[in-house]
């Protein structure tokens, strides 16, 4: 292999920071996921499941399909993603295809993604492929493990840390950064950033506006004893605050950035004395047509709407209006522990619509 | 002035005799595997230094091949200087003479200060001031794993299988009081009998933010933060030569509010961090000394690092 590949790749995930208040850190990835891919393969190479010429498989036509497909493409490893046609728009297939990965896209008659469905096929094609690697990041390890990094660069740059603020999707970028703070820094207070109707912190499934963020699967690289507070944050402040990264800071970011961002902001300024990391996990780029578009913005029902200053913080997990933020103090419970208190009826389904992380 | 010729040669020497010391250390502020820029795995350490403790070295050279230690058990570092003698193309060879105060077996690093007093000695005695990475290289050549006290006081992050630097934090540590003692009653360890621990993949993920930890708090002279390194680091060695008491010692730390507990790695000190210029740091220090010899410790002693001249 050649060395110079793993430079760049390695710079290309490295975050850039940014200080948005005295006491606030942002980590503002071009591409977050590379960090965790890339520490994936790396490992899965050296102990062998992964060979020379491989066939990789994954789920995802999200930003973390993205990242291995770059991967795959500088390493010469077959990849093949699988996903549902209502996750996948034409312009991010394509340009995944131009890398060289293959992207099935599969019937989604309940509109629910068909998860199911997914793993079936992605399960025949590892049947029939001696050489082939699941980079599973809902469950492998190897997620959370990677972002070492990310506790290392913000440990050189800000000292101690006192608060962590990041989204959760597979739960890999904020409980690895956490786990990893924690055990330098035991006092760390850890922000988890959710959004309406996402079940990963016990609201029931539903549909979601704000993409990136959130599941209605729970993957196993969610902890949720890392987590004090969890912050359901709706689309729309999230775009609002995606707008003032840019207005205030020439941050270019995507909307679950902004979503970070808002939480990262009040927990800065509640906490004037606490030192705050935020991680940001990609660029707005992939949403100039959308969420940074006036038009498409426009169109929304109810835009523009007040953003909110603060959160509402509920006695009762529930969930709320795309312009709503709201807030829940977790206390380091498992999800058991804090369903328990709840109504039987209440609890969310354990699978549902399949996602786009 | 001399000529271009006599520029060149080693052959008028001022002085065939050469003296040097080597100073010990507390066992280590972290010590585990750390990746390298191209993703490859050393093991390395960052060694706590006490100037307090010291190996003297005198090199006398002599025509005859063979190198003579006194005291005779010293081979290692017998052979440390006959690796300088040729690294530094002296023919001969010579009388080895240590003296040192440093106990043997408990990690205060006796052995890499006989040798690196020893490579410095020779060296002196051929008039040539050797750089600190190749002292290291030389002692790691001689006794196959070395720590860091060829840096003296400046931290390193250092491959002590491979005697080359990992990373180099470009300073001195901050200043230090330092409560050291014996865990497991004293009885030495023998560190070659030791096999190479083997860590799992989240402790080598978590050596990467303890090495995060120790460049910010030499960058900044930050004592809080070398602590919290060294804590970790210590734990994770509880997993792999556990030292009896320790959770006792933890607590006497927590409550004494030093800034971490350190070990060394292969032997069988323990070590309170403090900051030097902590308010009320004498009346502390006595306190949680007094703590740690109720709790049966042995050989409870105050070492100071970097204290240019603060006096206990
Ligand atoms: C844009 C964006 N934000 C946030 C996340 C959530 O990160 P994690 O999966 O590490 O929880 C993802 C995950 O893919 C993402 O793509």
């Amino acid at each position: 292999m050649v060395t110079l590949d793993v430079d760049y790749f390695r710079d290309l995930e490295t975050p850039r920071l940014a200080r948005l208040a005295p006491n606030l850190v942002a980590a503002a990835f071009p591409l977050m996921k590379l960090m965790p891919a890339r520490f994936i393969l790396d490992r899965a190479a050296s102990n062998g499941e992964l060979k020379a010429g491989s066939h990789i498989v994954e789920t995802t036509s999200g930003t973390f399909g993205m990242a291995v497909a770059l991967l795959a493409a500088a390493r010469d490893y077959r990849l093949t993603l699988v996903t549902a046609s209502t996750l996948i728009d034409a312009k991010y297939k394509a340009r995944l295809e131009r890398i060289g990965a293959t992207v099935i896209a599969l019937d989604d008659p309940r509109g629910d993604g068909n998860q199911p469905g997914r793993l079936e096929r992605l399960q025949e094609i590892l049947a029939n492929e001696p050489d082939g690697f699941w980079t599973r990041q809902y469950d492998s390890p190897g997620n959370w493990l990677a972002y070492a990094r990310l506790a290392e660069l913000f440990i050189r740059a800000m000292g101690k840390v006192d608060c962590l603020v990041g989204c959760v999707g597979t739960g890999g970028s904020l409980c690895g950064t956490a786990s990893f703070l924690r055990t330098v820094f035991p006092h760390l207070t850890v922000f988890a950033v959710d959004t309406h109707r996402s079940i990963l912190f016990g609201q029931p499934v539903g549909k979601r506006m704000l993409r990136g963020l959130g599941n209605s699967v729970l993957p196993k690289n969610v902890r949720h004893e890392l987590v004090d507070e969890i912050h359901w944050v709706g689309a729309y402040p999230a775009y609002r605050t995606a707008h003032r990264l840019l207005r205030e800071h020439g941050l270019f970011m995507g909307p679950t950035s902004g979503a970070a961002a808002l939480v990262a902001h009040w927990v800065a300024t509640t906490l004037p004395d606490a030192q705050v990391a935020v991680i940001m996990p990609d660029e707005g780029h992939r949403h100039a047509e959308t969420v940074y578009n006036d038009e498409w913005l426009s169109a929304l029902p109810g835009w523009p709407c007040k953003e909110p200053s603060e959160p509402r913080t509920l006695t009762t997990i529930a969930p709320a209006a795309e312009t709503q933020w709201t807030r829940f103090l977790w206390l380091r419970r498992s999800l058991d522990d804090v369903l328990k208190t709840r109504e039987a009826s209440d609890v969310p389904p354990a699978v549902g619509a399949a996602e786009n992380l | 002035m001399a000529e271009a010729g006599d520029l060149m040669s080693r052959g008028a020497l001022p002085s065939p005799v050469g003296t040097a010391i080597a100073i010990a250390h507390h066992g280590e502020l972290i010590q585990g595997v750390f990746k390298d820029d191209d993703g490859s795995l050393h093991r390395g350490l960052v060694t706590l230094p006490i100037a307090g403790l010291r190996s003297e070295a005198r090199f006398d050279r002599s025509d005859g091949d063979a190198v003579v230690v006194t005291p005779d058990h010293k081979v290692k570092a017998a052979a440390a200087a006959r690796l300088t003698l040729d690294f530094l193309n002296v023919t001969g060879g010579g009388e080895l003479t240590l003296q040192s105060a440093i106990p043997v077996g408990h990690g205060y690093g006796s052995s890499t200060a006989d040798v690196v007093a020893s490579i410095r000695a020779v060296a002196a005695a051929v008039d040539v001031q050797l750089r600190p990475s190749s002292i290291g290289r030389l002692a790691v050549a001689a006794e196959r794993a070395s720590d860091a006290i060829a840096f003296d006081d400046h931290a390193v992050l250092f491959a002590q299988r491979e005697g080359k630097v990992i990373e180099n934090f470009g300073g001195s540590l901050p200043p230090l009081l330092l409560v050291g003692f014996k865990a497991n009653g004293g009885v030495p360890v023998d560190t070659l009998q030791l096999p190479p621990a083997r860590y799992d993949s989240a402790e080598i993920q978590e050596f990467g933010v303890l090495r995060a930890l120790v460049a910010r708090a030499v960058r900044l002279q930050d004592p809080y933060l070398l602590g919290r390194a060294a804590s970790a680091s210590a734990l994770i060695s509880q997993r792999h030569l556990p030292k009896q008491g320790f959770n006792e010692i933890a607590e006497i730390a927590r409550r004494g509010g030093a800034c971490g507990v350190q070990v060394a790695h292969s032997g069988s000190l323990f070590g309170l961090i403090f900051d030097l210029f902590a308010s009320n740091l004498k009346r502390r220090a006595a306190l949680v000394a007094q703590q740690i010899r109720r709790a049966g410790f042995k050989d409870v002693e105050v070492h100071l690092v970097n204290a240019e001249g603060w006096s206990w």
